[in-house]
């Protein structure tokens, strides 16, 4: 079942193409890397997709529906932010329990969810702390647990891991593979970062200039490069991570 | 989004009835087509008044940001002891009336003055005036500078001295180069705040007439509106002026990244010679306040220097209380919805981004090139036939105007500095726009709330300038009655109305200080990169 396609999508700022009559499709509980470098029109497809920009031309279809002109808050989809965009003057029960409180109109209900997905995530013992007493990769849990609590079709990452540190983030790539096949919840991962990419995802979108180079397997991507962007795409990384190998081991490549 | 564009319409409305129309009406006023206005500029008296102002506002300028940046420099950079204390002391006179800065002087070196009749002189004249306006306007040079110094990175000075430059190359290519913008600013501004009161040239100008002074008595005495917004046009140039320099003039050492702070050297004499120059200001702020508590309880100061509470009781059987009412109805009033319209404006311009902001951004702070005086007047001729003339409506919308845009930058900058995220969180959760704000965003910012409530507040209290020529026997503030009072001699009533003034400035902005000193949680402030 398709969950999710776009479909000869556009759009243009002040003259300038960010996205060039992009087609894609995310199946049900994929996991989906979309991959390229700054200014090549992810967070913009990101906007679009969350609904808080609009398109040119084109069309987003979720379950069989065209949402084009859906409002944000009835897409249901959750976003996941690089700067987890907490509210720092709530605790982290009351930052899961706030939306979820309006949803069930139930304050009982909301706590218990909450309650369940924060222990899920390993933070029942930060319930009571603001985000401020926090670390990097416990404020990207309690965001997690957030957008999680809402029950969402699809949750969009943007950037989401980069602020954290290389332990932190081996921890939480394991913890949002595990999330994923808890929940079986569609993710859209918006990345600059190959090594994030390739070791999330089912398959990996690559854009360059407002176009999808690629999107396939990350074995196929290895494997088959479509483009000579791609090759050299992916030869910088395969050198990138040899060269750290090497480093490790002191081993000569 | 639609709430949004909801809310700056109305402010965009808003600003244009109560900015853009009276400006351009008091403007279109002008005839000058005949040769009144040559008629202005040739006279004498327009000449002298011209010609006094600019050497009063020149000379008291220049001291009021020597000054200033003397006292910022001690408090940066020296190992001066209860540096927040200092600090607070420091800004004082900015609680009290420009007019009371003049009762004070008259008070202490007038024709009568406690110490002027020990040594036989006076400093009424264009001496008043100078020192009158270097104590009314170095606080605020003095807060531009010291906010100035905290954007000098440490690392400058490390690499200065690895360079190898010695202590005043230091000086003048780092601290100057950084501080070029704050003492620039502060001399336009101090020279606009100058230029533009006819407080302190009242009380202690004696016959040396300033523009302003030729302004108000022109409206005042002799009701001749079209002569005053003549004069008018002319004050509008210094604020101008230092409102596009504000605006345009960009500050490349501005940076938005973490500064390291000073390190301090030890140095003893450095201490003790800038500490006695702190403190004798300190002491001069005293002595000029205490005299309004000596002529408040002395029966006579020339005849007898009788205790007594005379001029307590005459001015309570005159009915001070209704004056009481209605300057601190006046004051809150304008402290909350001022407060509210600032805040929402600052909310859409720091927040959302098209270019229709930008112009809400610019009609906002463009209240700060309108001299009070000038808005006043503008006010008067535009809106003297519609109904909320002779109103403490008029009062209040005059005074947010005349205040907004400080509180409205501080706004500005506090909410461009929170997660620009929190809204679209908020889109995909089905939570409304009002919600966050009241929920997340407003509590976010409850630093800033209360000093743009204390702002407004304060200076409500002690404005005469944007009042003056809109107020009515049931809606007077009791500013005014201080000019009253000093224009018959009545120096002990003068003085316990500017005590009142004080002691009620005083309490707020105490009672803010405490408040935000309790809950100094930083981080309720975000920066995002």
């Amino acid at each position: 079942m398709v969950s999710l396609e776009v479909k000869n999508l556009s759009k243009t700022y002040n003259k300038k193409t960010v996205l060039n009559n992009i087609s894609f499709t995310v199946n049900d509980g994929e996991f989906l890397s979309i991959l390229g470098p700054s200014g090549c029109g992810k967070t913009t497809l990101l906007k679009i997709l969350i609904g808080i920009e609009t398109l040119d031309t084109g069309e987003i279809i979720k379950n069989g529906k065209n949402i084009n002109k859906l409002d944000p808050s009835k897409r249901n989809m959750g976003i996941v932010f690089q700067n987890y965009a907490l509210f720092p003057n709530m605790t982290v029960l009351n930052n899961v329990m706030y939306a979820l409180n309006i949803k069930l109109k139930n304050k009982k209900e909301a706590e218990e969810k909450s309650l369940d997905i924060l222990k899920m995530l390993n933070m029942e013992e930060h319930l009571n702390k603001y985000p401020h007493e926090l670390s990097g990769g416990q404020m990207q849990r309690v965001a997690i647990a957030r957008t999680l609590a809402l029950n969402p079709d699809i949750i969009l990452f943007d950037e989401a891991l980069s602020a954290l540190d290389a332990d932190n983030k081996l921890i939480l790539k394991k913890e949002l593979k595990e999330i994923q096949k808890k929940f079986n919840t569609t993710m859209i991962f918006i990345t600059h970062d190959q090594e994030e990419a390739f070791s999330l995802s089912d398959r990996v979108m690559i854009m360059k200039e407002g176009n999808i180079e690629q999107i396939d397997t990350p074995h196929n991507i290895f494997n088959k490069p479509a483009s000579d962007y791609v090759k050299r795409f992916v030869q910088d990384h395969l050198v990138e991570k040899v060269r750290s190998i090497e480093k490790c081991t002191g081993i000569d490549l | 989004m639609q709430k949004r564009s909801k809310l700056s319409i109305f402010i965009f409305i808003f600003l244009l009835i109560s900015v853009v129309f009276p400006l351009i009406n008091m403007l279109l006023q002008i005839d000058f087509s005949n040769n009144s206005f040559q008629n202005l500029i040739t006279s004498g008296s327009f000449r002298e008044a011209m010609f006094n102002s600019l050497f009063v506002t020149i000379i008291a300028t220049i001291i009021s940001v020597l000054l200033a940046f003397f006292l910022s420099f001690t408090l940066n950079r020296t190992n001066i002891k209860h540096k927040s204390i200092l600090k607070l002391l420091i800004t004082l006179p900015m609680l009290i009336p420009s007019i009371s800065h003049g009762l004070g002087l008259i008070n202490l070196f007038g024709t009568n003055g406690i110490i002027s009749r020990i040594f036989n002189f006076n400093i009424i004249g264009s001496l008043g005036i100078i020192i009158g306006s270097v104590i009314y306007s170095f606080p605020i040079a003095f807060l531009i500078i010291d906010d100035g110094y905290n954007y000098i990175d440490n690392n400058m000075y490390d690499t200065a001295e690895i360079l190898g430059l010695n202590k005043w190359q230091t000086f003048k290519k780092v601290t100057l180069c950084y501080l070029k913008k704050p003492l620039l600013s502060s001399f336009f501004a101090v020279f606009t705040m100058i230029f533009t009161d006819y407080g302190v040239p009242l009380a202690v100008g004696g016959k040396f007439i300033t523009l302003p002074v030729l302004l108000y008595k022109e409206v005042i005495g002799l009701l001749n509106y079209s002569k005053g917004t003549m004069i008018g046009l002319f004050l509008l140039i210094p604020a101008l002026i230092s409102f596009l320099f504000d605006t345009f003039f960009k500050d490349y050492t501005n940076s938005d990244g973490e500064t390291k702070k000073y390190h301090i050297k030890p140095n003893k004499v450095r201490d003790i010679i800038t500490s006695i120059g702190v403190y004798s200001i300190i002491i001069f702020i005293f002595v000029l306040l205490g005299s309004f508590i000596y002529y408040a309880f002395v029966d006579n100061v020339v005849l007898n220097n009788n205790f007594s509470f005379n001029h307590i009781n005459y001015v309570f059987a005159s009915g001070i209380t209704d004056y009481i009412f209605n300057s601190l109805f006046i004051s809150i009033m304008v402290a909350i919805c001022g407060t509210i319209i600032s805040y929402f404006t600052a909310y859409v311009t720091a927040r959302v981004k098209n270019k229709f902001v930008k112009i809400l951004h610019l009609l906002t702070i463009c209240s700060l090139a309108i001299p009070g005086i000038v808005l006043g007047l503008s006010y008067t001729i535009s809106f003297n036939s519609t109904f909320i003339y002779n109103t403490f409506a008029i009062l209040i919308l005059v005074n947010i105007i005349h205040f907004i845009a400080t509180p409205y930058l501080m706004a500005y900058n506090a909410l461009q500095k929170v997660n620009p995220n929190y809204e679209v969180v908020a889109k995909t959760c089905n939570i409304s726009l009002f919600k966050i704000i009241k929920d997340v965003i407003i509590p976010c910012t409850k630093k800033t709330i209360r000093e743009m409530l204390s702002y407004f507040f304060v200076n409500s209290m002690i404005t005469i300038s944007a009042v003056t020529f809109l107020f009515n026997t049931k809606t007077m503030p009791l500013s005014l009655l201080i000019n009253n009072y000093e224009g018959n001699m009545m120096l002990g009533e003068a003085a316990i109305i500017s005590l009142i003034i004080l002691i009620f400035n005083v309490i707020i902005k105490s009672s803010i200080y405490l408040l935000n000193k309790k809950d100094n949680r930083r981080e309720y402030i975000y920066e995002v990169n």
